[in-house]
């Protein structure tokens, strides 16, 4: 009892200062990451939020945002350069020296965006420090519950289908927490608080599995049949957790990808520290919520001795 | 040993069909089910006008169909065996449990195909009226139509044997089916609305959505098959 109360302890200790240096890194020495609309990482330290940018666009609908601003839009073939009066799904409008021009959206081919000073990306992009570890770790403990599932199904031993319910708890915070921080970041970056864009659906897919997975323990009164088909089920859903982090690499989608070498210097510590800082968070609520159940369990036992 | 599965497999099949013969229970109320859907979609549709093009949004209200009816039929072919003890007889009889999957699967395609044969037409009468339609490739509809419900029959038959044991049958089903069945979905709807829309780019965008739908087939079909012995024993 006492050995998993003090590791979960380290773990968070350790986890929380991790964390903290990771945020202070990201805050007060790390750019920002420039994940707005670009694909690659490459170019994450040519965006500052003070100076001259400039922004590429693949969307029309994605000018919305920068009314205003200095642009160049390819479409047809041309490029027009002027000043962005207004941009939708439908048409782009542009005030150039020799008046207006109106773009049709599926004219559109490219456009780029000059700002300076006040520029876009900015500030609300340092949630890559925290959004993108909570994921990663809601991924990792995913993967224990189903190798726990698995376990469970081979050998029938109860304590791998406490350890399998209580690592689904722990993903279910994550996939909270990647939820939360995930639809502030679509609303910063983005400008609407949800896109049915395949990242996201796919992750929305993944928090209804995990829902799921409670529903279906709830609803059985059995105890070895619940954990049966606890297991069963957790190894199903986790096919989708693949699914989900590929497919931003396999279809179009405007989900930032961190490419091979991406981030650099200051942000790549930053970055890999908060990494382990989560990594023990996670193992440390993990742990934490294993000795509460695992006393649970003594009580229930110690319970059901005193009434014989 | 081969060939004793085989009877068996064949045996619960038949078992199957001819209890649906006798009562056209499952047929009515699928068959019904779909119709009433029908009604909803047209509710649905009767602000948008004539501004929008039904062969655009008919893969997707069809499927939309699909999956719901085949929940209703899911439901109903595994309560049947739990209401009247036919799982447990099943069990104590001499069968493989892959038999039992294959059988239940097998019979749950076969309604669930029943039920699509009647619902396409009529689908069709009711909505895509007077529009353009490309024969050649709406002829590639049934193979999507196939190997789609290969993959709901499946996965639904694992997740049904579940579900009847939980207090929450309907919901649970729906919880557990429709988030594993995205995929799926998202694939079968693709090739449907290429098969429908035609043209040579609606067929290559049908095979695109096959290649999802058969790849899904194969990974869901094979956990499934693996999983079932836990989940009909437990």
């Amino acid at each position: 009892m006492r050995s998993i109360t003090t590791r979960a302890m380290i773990a968070l200790v350790l986890g929380g200062v991790l964390t903290l240096g990771a945020f202070i890194g990201a805050f007060f020495w790390a750019g920002v990451p420039d994940f707005g609309f670009v694909r690659t990482a490459g170019q994450v330290d040519s965006v500052r939020y003070k100076g001259p940018f400039e922004q590429a666009i693949d969307e029309a609908r994605y000018l919305a945002n920068y009314a205003g601003y200095t642009v160049e839009v390819e479409a047809d073939g041309e490029s027009v350069r002027g000043e962005l009066v207004s941009a939708d799904a439908e048409s782009v409008e542009i005030a150039t020296g020799s008046g207006n021009v109106t773009i049709d959206a599926a004219d559109f081919e490219a456009a780029t965006v000059f700002g300076s000073e006040y520029g876009r990306p900015d500030w609300g992009q340092k949630i890559f420090y925290f959004h993108v570890p909570v994921a990663e770790i809601s991924f990792v403990v995913f993967a224990f519950a189903a190798f726990y599932a698995i376990r469970f199904l081979m050998t029938r031993n109860r304590d791998y289908d406490t350890k399998n319910r209580v690592s689904m708890e722990v993903t279910l915070v994550f996939v909270g927490l990647t939820m939360a921080t995930g639809i502030l970041w679509t609303k910063a970056a983005w400008g609407v608080w949800w896109d049915w864009e395949p990242r996201l659906t796919t992750y929305f897919i993944l928090t209804l599995l995990v829902i799921a997975y409670f529903v279906l323990r709830n609803s059985v009164e059995d105890e070895e049949r619940r954990a049966v088909y606890g297991a069963v089920f957790s190894i199903l859903a986790f096919i989708d957790v693949p699914i989900s982090f590929f497919i931003t690499r396999l279809i179009p989608s405007n989900h930032p990808v961190i490419e091979g070498g991406g981030l650099e210097g200051p942000m790549l510590i930053s970055f890999i520290l908060g990494q382990i800082g989560m990594i023990a968070l996670g193992y440390a609520i993990y742990q934490l919520r294993m000795g509460e159940v695992q006393l649970q369990e003594r009580i229930e036992q110690a319970k059901t001795l005193l009434e014989r | 040993m081969a060939s004793a599965s085989g009877r068996q497999l064949r045996a619960m099949l038949r078992k199957d069909i001819v209890m649906e013969l006798r009562t056209k229970e499952m047929i009515m109320s699928m068959g019904l089910y779909s119709l009433l859907t029908m009604v909803v979609y047209f509710v649905a549709l009767s602000q948008a006008g004539s501004n929008f093009d039904p062969r655009d949004i008919a893969a997707g209200l069809l499927w939309l169909a699909f999956i719901f009816t085949s929940m209703l039929g899911l439901n109903r072919s595994l309560v049947h065996e739990k209401d009247q003890g036919c799982l447990e007889a099943l069990l104590l009889s001499p069968v493989d449990r892959p038999v039992i999957f294959f059988a239940k699967a097998g019979g749950n395609l076969i309604f669930l195909l029943a039920v699509e044969a009647l619902t396409l037409p009529v689908f069709g009468f009711l909505f895509l009226q007077g529009t353009h339609l490309d024969w050649g490739s709406i002829a590639l509809l049934p193979l999507i139509l196939i190997v789609g419900s290969i993959g709901m029959a499946g996965v639904g038959t694992l997740l049904a044997t579940m579900s009847v044991n939980t207090s929450g049958k309907d919901f649970v089903l729906a919880m557990l089916f429709i988030p594993l069945m995205y995929p799926l979905l998202l694939g079968a709807v693709t090739a449907t609305g290429g098969a429908i829309v035609g043209g040579a780019q609606g067929v290559s965008v049908f095979w695109t959505g096959m290649g999802w739908v058969v790849g899904y087939d194969v990974i869901m079909l094979l956990a499934s098959y693996g999983l079932y012995e836990f989940i009909v024993g437990a």
